[in-house]
């Protein structure tokens, strides 16, 4: 039984990840960690965790791995204090919020001897598997172009603080795509330019909105939108869409579009219901497994770390209004 | 009024039903492939004729309506202006800004009037879009997304797949949504674009840009002559309020036809028939203009901006930098 904690609840993917541990027979999720201490007691009691306020007697209270959700800009300090611990790590994506702070967590985890993962459920969707399996089987020939999309509603809360998110929507919103396209292309991104702003009026101090154009190695071009750009009264929480364009052939997918349409006089709202599969458990039991046989998690802190590479590199363009190299 | 069609491919066959449709006589039909001229011109009973420079120059024209491939455009809008005829050109208004402001100059020392058929401000699906951001249901609008695309076209002697020539889906097929959205939001200040153009070993072209307005709205455009069959037109304008969604693969009517011995799979033919067709729309927006009534909706100076985004959209494409307009 891997005894696995949760550290912080402040991503709201935490509460999905501490039931994936509740239900998978081989976890446990004893121990519940949080600087918020109500957030956390809550989360403790609902999960039936013990709450730790002390970091330290957290860590080391006979764990054998750690899931990270805290604000994005303590992803370092979490990561850096559970490798030291000895604990395997899977950490929510962005990985960190710079380059450097994700190379350094990464560093930390290698010399400790532990696996470090980047939650990236994307990667255990079965629509972007099959969309994966697909293109590695050649059925699109050469992919030349991608047009993508990682659309969400305003999130809020620290999402909207930059100094706790290290940036906004295009932040946010750009390392799944960056993630599932090397996967299913297994090419890297060498360019990327971007356009973004705060244009939809959300609650932030950074961007709402941000339109990416980045190449990949051997030429393929890709056009991303990262965004905040839901409705409040949008019927589900955003999408994760590509479309790929092949010489064989155009392939689109829509990864989260398995859902029925709710219609309920009583909210008097309209919204999906996903009968879909459920990608955060794939990526919870992938962890679990790899605490288990004590290797790297699938999807590794390199993998986040190319992703972080991307957003970087993205408000780097912003910034200096060029497309810029992926590799500063 | 009389009508003489210059290329009677199938624009020129659609814009001479169109013509028809408000009451114009289509007296000449003008192609370099005679046949071509000689079949259109049997369905509207003119004249059928090769020579096209003797079409412009015929006086039982009013008004010429230029359906030819966009590289001839310059020189048939010079002589039409010559000849003194009102002038219906397809868009784009020219293959480059440089030919387009000779083309105007011509126009503007003739005093002839000169439409240029951005259909899409025209499109009811479009002109709802822009209405309701107007009306503010979705507060203000802060980005754009559009798609426009399907197959690549092939044209008369394959002109649309030479890409010097037709400009790709960044000229021929996303100027409608520059024009647009030029026209419903404004105008640009920066773009920057990526596309195939891809000769071997399928002709495709594949255009993904990013507009930046004055205003400081971004609108992203996708535009697409790659894929295998179909034609698909999304949009979505987000605010600071709400969204407005438009994707016309939910047209009303989805016909099926079924396909006897043959393995070629089905395709699903949409339709969504209106009132009026956005193209007769156009045609009559243009009659009312040439009556002296106001500007049409699309002025000459409007389409010449849609062609110079266009234009820097392509230098972004080769020199891999926003450029600005």
């Amino acid at each position: 039984m891997m005894k696995i904690g949760v550290m912080s609840f402040a991503h709201m993917h935490a509460y999905s990840y501490a039931a994936c541990l509740n239900d998978l027979p081989k976890a446990t999720l004893p121990a519940v960690w949080d600087d918020d201490p109500k957030r956390g007691k809550a989360a403790a009691k609902r999960f039936d965790a013990a709450y730790f306020s002390d970091l330290h007697r957290f860590l080391y209270s006979g764990l054998d791995g750690v899931i990270v959700c805290s604000e994005n800009v303590k992803h370092r300090k979490m990561v850096e204090a559970a490798a030291k611990a000895g604990l395997w790590i899977l950490c929510e994506k962005p990985l960190a919020v710079t380059v450097a702070d994700a190379r350094a967590m990464i560093a930390a985890c290698k010399k400790a001897g532990v696996g470090l993962g980047t939650a990236f459920p994307c990667r255990f969707a079965p629509t972007l598997i099959e969309v994966h399996d697909r293109v590695r089987a050649g059925e699109l020939g050469e992919i030349y172009a991608a047009s993508c999309t990682n659309n969400g509603k305003f999130p809020g809360g620290w999402f909207a603080d930059e100094k706790q998110a290290g940036g906004g929507a295009t932040m946010d919103h750009t390392v799944h795509v960056a993630d599932a396209l090397r996967w299913i292309t297994g090419k890297e991104f060498v360019k990327v330019y971007c356009e973004k702003g705060r244009l939809l009026g959300r609650d932030t101090n950074s961007d709402d909105v941000g339109s990416v154009h980045m190449e990949m190695d051997g030429g393929t071009i890709v056009s991303h939108v990262a965004s905040w750009n839901r409705a409040k009264s949008f019927p589900t929480w955003g999408d994760v869409t590509i479309e790929l364009i092949g010489e064989k052939g155009v392939l689109h997918v829509d990864a989260f579009s398995q859902k029925l349409d709710v219609y309920c006089d009583k909210t008097m709202r309209h919204e999906w219901a996903s009968w879909g599969g459920n990608a955060d458990m794939g990526l919870v039991r992938d962890f679990v497994e790899a605490v288990r046989a004590r290797h790297a998690p699938s999807v590794t802190g390199e993998d986040g770390l190319r992703a972080v590479e991307v957003t970087e590199a993205a408000y780097r363009s912003a910034e200096t209004g060029k497309m810029v190299s992926v590799r500063a | 009024m009389n009508v003489a069609i210059v290329g009677c491919g199938a624009m020129g066959q659609l814009h001479a039903q169109m013509a028809s449709n408000c009451g114009l006589r289509i007296a000449v039909c003008a192609d370099a492939v005679k046949a071509r001229a000689s079949a259109l011109a049997k369905i509207h009973g003119a004249v059928a004729v090769a020579d096209i420079d003797a079409a412009l120059a015929r006086k039982d024209v009013d008004i010429v309506a230029l359906t030819s491939p966009t590289p001839t455009h310059a020189k048939l809008i010079v002589a039409a202006a010559k000849a003194g005829k009102a002038i219906f050109c397809e868009k784009p208004i020219t293959r480059t800004v440089a030919e387009g402001r000779t083309a105007l100059t011509a126009v503007q020392k003739a005093g002839v009037p000169l439409f240029v058929g951005h259909v899409v401000r025209y499109f009811q699906e479009f002109e709802a879009l822009r209405l309701q951001a107007q009306s503010g249901v979705i507060g203000h609008v802060g980005f754009i997304k559009t798609f426009r695309g399907g197959m690549c076209p092939v044209g008369s002697a394959g002109w649309f797949r030479d890409f010097a020539k037709s400009g790709g889906a960044v000229l021929d097929l996303l100027i409608h949504d520059f024009d647009w959205i030029r026209y419903a939001f404004g105008d640009i200040e920066r773009v920057f674009c990526q596309n195939l153009m891809r000769e071997r070993p399928t002709i495709m072209d594949y255009a993904m840009v990013t507009l930046t307005l004055k205003s400081g709205v971004i609108a992203q455009t996708i535009g697409s002559w790659a894929h295998p069959e179909g034609f698909r037109v999304k949009a979505e304008l987000c605010g600071t309020d709400g969204m407005l969604t438009y994707d016309s693969a939910e047209a009303p009517i989805a016909v099926m036809p079924r396909q006897h011995g043959k393995k070629s799979p089905n395709t699903i033919v949409p339709s969504s028939p209106v009132d009026k067709s956005p193209y007769q729309l156009e045609w009559e927006d243009f009659i009312a203009h040439i009556g002296g009534h106001a500007p049409a909706r699309v002025t000459p100076e409007d389409a010449l901006a849609a062609l110079h985004i266009a234009e820097c959209a392509l230098k972004s494409a080769k020199t891999g930098a926003p450029v600005t307009v």
